[in-house]
């Protein structure tokens, strides 16, 4: 027997996706496919234009973490301009991190409150009416408000340095092209028309307190469902701690062996590959030296708090002790964790956010610096669901000749795929029939990578779902929808 | 002085210098008159773009190009001539490859700005995706052959010191473009290259290094309307009667969710809309089938395959009203910028060519279970009626909601200048 499970829609960054599951004839697994179904061609048609266009071009890529794209695109052009990391000023490179960290807390509390909430509050069997963060506002108000607060106060931060909440400008090449005022800056901390930072600091330790209680009493669940072994990538700096904006690459294997040593971001393509697949538009990058089979990695939050010797903030280094806590140490490849460590980093965010908010070099007139141009920039950044690179290489007139994307989503994709099918072989291949539940299982695991199609599919609850039965002579036999 | 005469605009006496340009005249007295060529220095006006165009004497013709005299009447804001000079705008878009959201004149683009004061939510015609040059070879300057509209300011205006001219129109017809002296151009100081980025209306003369300059709300065109009464509506402040509970969908076809993202930018408000509407087939929610039909129904993105088109003949199917959101529903967006190119190059770039492809293992995907890829990229309205649009990328939450608020119980609205945006 074969079936069918589509998740659409899906795209490369956005958009529609499909999952097929075929199950053979004593309803064993067969195979399990995560396709992805729309296909945009940003690497082709960039090239030909100017490439100072590119970090505000390539941030349409998304429009949940737009900021990712726009940085890591300015990151780039800052060396096609001479200009690297380091030699920035001060007062561009405080302004962009304020903007990135702004994005990650902005973009997990939309994953945690909007999407995943429902799961975890009203578990996987929940009827489908009750499966959205509207249900979620009706039954739990004071929580809807704080969710919806903390979105907020991140995208706020974000339209205070780029103007505007989704696709703004703050990045220039060689710098930023304005400044924060006072004015501004004590919007933040004041508290008189929004919400203070404290206060999303206090609220981010009570969502990472509520996460710790679910793992109290559902700690077999998030043990176990869709728990796989596969190797960890993430970014760090020269000390071993996480660093979400710049650093140098990590890798280790689900037993925690090195895998990636500490490589300059610059030097990524000699590490990596990317496989394709006839099913999927989406490709699967991999470690070369490791092999395509073990040397894809998962990215995002587990993957960070698995890789780093530490989080540079101390609420939310005591709060990662515990999480590891947990496997006494252990790499941790239990995919539901994902949810906690997202949490824990939304706490490091906030905590980051209040440093920047109280540096003076966050006010600076410092903005643009100039450099020697090359012919080649790369600029990788820590976006909310992992690695994101950007690589672009240009003519000496300056127009793009060729691009090279990696989104944070297509590290994931063998591991979403691994997900999807491990509840097939022991949730759906065990069963008969299909149930709504099972659909649901599927979404919720790959919910837990916060993939970029996930936003743009089920921004409120889930992916909707189409599961077709067939026989073992391809003869459609059962037909159910997730609704 | 000169002498003061006596002139009609609209039926109404106004004065004005004798022998005045009569845009001019017009904005003395408060009067409108939309323009993109028009540039007051460069005598005699250019009358190229006709943007300008309004009855004279009974006679349609530019105003920038007329001088004032004795009696002269002029209609400009008739419905008739409102709805001409809209739809050569229009043109202007469908002409060249504008894509606001990528142009760094944006805000500073007299032809976006021209769109704001007119009300160009869309176009009536279709867009030409024409391949065109982005010319790299002048030595201080990038010409971007997408965004020019051939108004000839560049060509008339700018000289080197000497007064050689720079640019020249090459070719006739829809062939016309205009070509670059590169000698000259290399001469030309730096305030002389400058200036010609700002002679031109649009993004086409990008001077190297000057980009982004000025942040959102800084910029020429973002906050103030040249019009006093842009877009002045009624506006309801309470609410008389109790308001039916509306069925809403929305889907994200060809888009990047941002559409989306701006619908949940009215944060706790959200609270309030809930308890007005209903979310049916939508990512807000599990359904993914029409179980009801629905009031309204948001689409964001374009389409770029053939489930996309599917899934648009089906919301227009089951919605009663249809709302293209956001410019790649609207225009197609950033995602046509692949309509000049063949499908299979950009297939080749992704999968054989790349960076980190497997060597001597690629492949392009090609699947049952994935939907045929189209030609190009679509606009929504190229595909199904669409009745309402809202451009922007994305759009303002604020003027998502009052748009639909006003479709959905015909409540009164106004749509602030500062909330009508291409980028």
């Amino acid at each position: 027997m074969n079936r069918k499970i589509t998740i659409d829609p899906v795209t490369r960054v956005e958009g529609h996706g499909r999952v097929t599951i075929h199950l053979d004839e004593y309803g064993q697994v067969k195979d399990s496919f995560f396709h992805i179904v729309e296909f945009r061609g940003f690497e082709r048609f960039i090239q030909g234009h100017p490439y100072w266009e590119a970090p505000v071009l390539v941030q349409r890529l998304c429009g949940i973490c737009p900021v990712s794209h726009h940085l890591a695109a300015a990151k780039a052009v800052d060396q096609l301009e001479g200009v690297d990391p380091k030699d920035l000023s001060p007062t561009a490179t405080r302004l962009r991190r304020l903007m990135h960290f702004g994005q990650i807390f902005q973009s997990h509390a939309l994953h945690f409150f909007y999407l995943a909430s429902p799961d975890l509050l009203f578990g996987m069997d929940a009827p489908v009416e009750k499966r959205n963060v509207i249900a979620v506002a009706v039954e739990n108000r004071e929580l809807a408000i704080k969710g919806i607060t903390m979105r907020k106060f991140g995208q706020e931060i974000i339209k205070a340095v780029a103007g505007k909440k989704i696709h703004g400008i703050l990045a220039v090449p060689g710098g930023v092209h304005k400044t924060l005022t006072e004015e501004e800056r004590d919007y933040f901390l004041n508290g008189k028309s929004i919400e203070n930072i404290d206060t999303m600091i206090e609220w981010s330790q009570a969502i990472v307190n509520f996460m710790k209680d679910y793992h109290e009493k559902n700690r077999k669940f998030l043990d176990e469902f869709a728990a796989f072994p596969s190797g960890h990538l993430g970014m760090v700096n020269d000390e071993g701690g996480l660093d979400l904006y710049d650093g140098k690459l990590r890798a280790i294997d689900s037993e925690g062996n090195i895998t990636l040593d500490d490589i300059a971001t610059d030097l990524y393509q000699e590490y990596f590959s990317e496989a394709v697949a006839q099913w999927s538009y989406m490709k699967f990058p991999y470690l070369k030296k490791v092999g395509r089979e073990n040397g894809w990695n998962r990215v995002g939050p587990l993957a960070r708090m698995n890789m780093c010797d530490f989080i540079p903030t101390p609420l939310a280094e005591k709060e990662r002790q515990d999480f590891i806590a947990f496997t006494g140490k252990k790499v941790n490849n239990s995919t539901m964790y994902s949810h906690w460590a997202r949490l824990i980093e939304i706490l490091h965010c906030a905590e980051v956010i209040k440093e920047l908010l109280h540096d003076p070099e966050l006010m600076g007139n410092d903005l643009i610096r100039k450099g020697t141009p090359r012919l080649k920039g790369i600029g990788i950044i820590e976006a909310p669901r992992g690695t994101l690179t950007h690589h672009y290489e240009v003519d000496e007139k300056g127009m793009i000749t060729r691009c090279n994307l990696i989104v944070s989503t297509t590290h994931n994709n063998d591991a979403m795929n691994t997900a999807v099918r491990w509840v097939a072989n022991n949730v759906i291949s065990r069963s008969g029939n299909i149930t709504d539940g099972m659909l649901n299982q599927v979404e919720v695991a790959i919910r837990a990578y916060d993939p970029c199609l996930s936003c743009a599919t089920q921004a409120m609850g889930k992916m909707p779902l189409h599961a077709e039965l067939y026989n073992h002579l391809g003869k459609l036999i059962d037909e159910k929808y997730s609704n | 002085m000169s002498k003061m005469i006596n002139i009609t605009i609209d039926g109404k006496s106004f004065q004005a210098e004798e022998g005045k340009n009569l845009m001019l005249a017009a904005k003395e007295n408060g009067i409108f008159i939309p323009s993109l060529c028009y540039y007051e220095h460069i005598e005699p006006p250019l009358g190229t773009c006709r943007v300008c165009t309004c009855k004279i004497n009974g006679k349609f013709g530019p105003a920038c190009t007329e001088k004032v005299s004795e009696g002269l009447s002029v209609a400009v804001n008739t419905p008739e001539l409102m709805d001409t000079r809209k739809a050569l705008v229009e043109m202007m878009f469908a002409e060249g490859n504008h894509i606001c959201p990528a142009c760094e004149k944006s805000g500073n683009c007299d032809l976006q700005h021209m769109g704001y004061e007119l009300g160009v939510s869309s176009t009536r015609f279709q867009h030409l995706f024409k391949d065109r040059l982005i010319d790299f070879k002048p030595s201080r300057m990038v010409m971007e052959h997408n965004r020019c509209i051939k108004c000839m300011r560049c060509v008339v205006d700018v000289t080197t010191t000497d007064g050689k001219k720079v640019f020249t129109y090459q070719n006739r017809g829809n062939e016309t473009f205009v070509g670059i002296d590169y000698e000259q151009e290399a001469r030309l100081t730096d305030e002389q290259a400058l200036n010609a980025m700002k002679v031109c209306p649009t993004g086409a003369i990008i001077i190297r290094g000057v980009n982004q300059s000025e942040p959102f709300g800084d910029r020429k065109f973002d906050l103030e309307s040249t019009q006093k009464d842009y877009n002045k509506k009624p506006v309801l402040t309470k609410r008389l009667v109790a308001m039916e509970k509306k069925m809403v969908a929305t889907v994200s076809l060809a888009g990047c969710f941002g559409c989306h993202m701006s619908l949940l930018d009215i944060d706790t408000e959200l609270l309030d809309v809930i308890e007005l509407v209903s979310f049916a087939k939508s990512p807000l929610t599990d359904f993914k089938n029409f179980t009801t039909r629905c009031h309204i129904g948001l689409i964001e993105g374009g389409c770029c395959n053939s489930d996309n088109v599917e899934t648009l003949r089906l919301f227009r199917e089951h919605c009663d009203i249809l709302v293209a959101l956001g410019e790649c529903s609207v225009w197609g967006g950033l995602p046509t910028m692949r309509n000049a190119i063949p499908l299979g190059e950009c297939l080749e770039e992704a999968y054989l060519n790349s960076v980190t492809s497997e060597a001597g293992n690629t492949i392009v995907p090609y699947h049952e279970d994935l939907p045929k890829m189209l030609d190009r990229v679509y606009a929504c309205n190229e595909i199904v009626k669409i009745d309402y649009y809202i451009p922007g990328c994305p759009p303002d939450a604020n003027h998502i909601w009052k748009a639909v608020k006003n479709l959905l119980w015909g409540e009164e609205y106004s749509i602030l200048y500062s909330e009508f945006k291409y980028d």
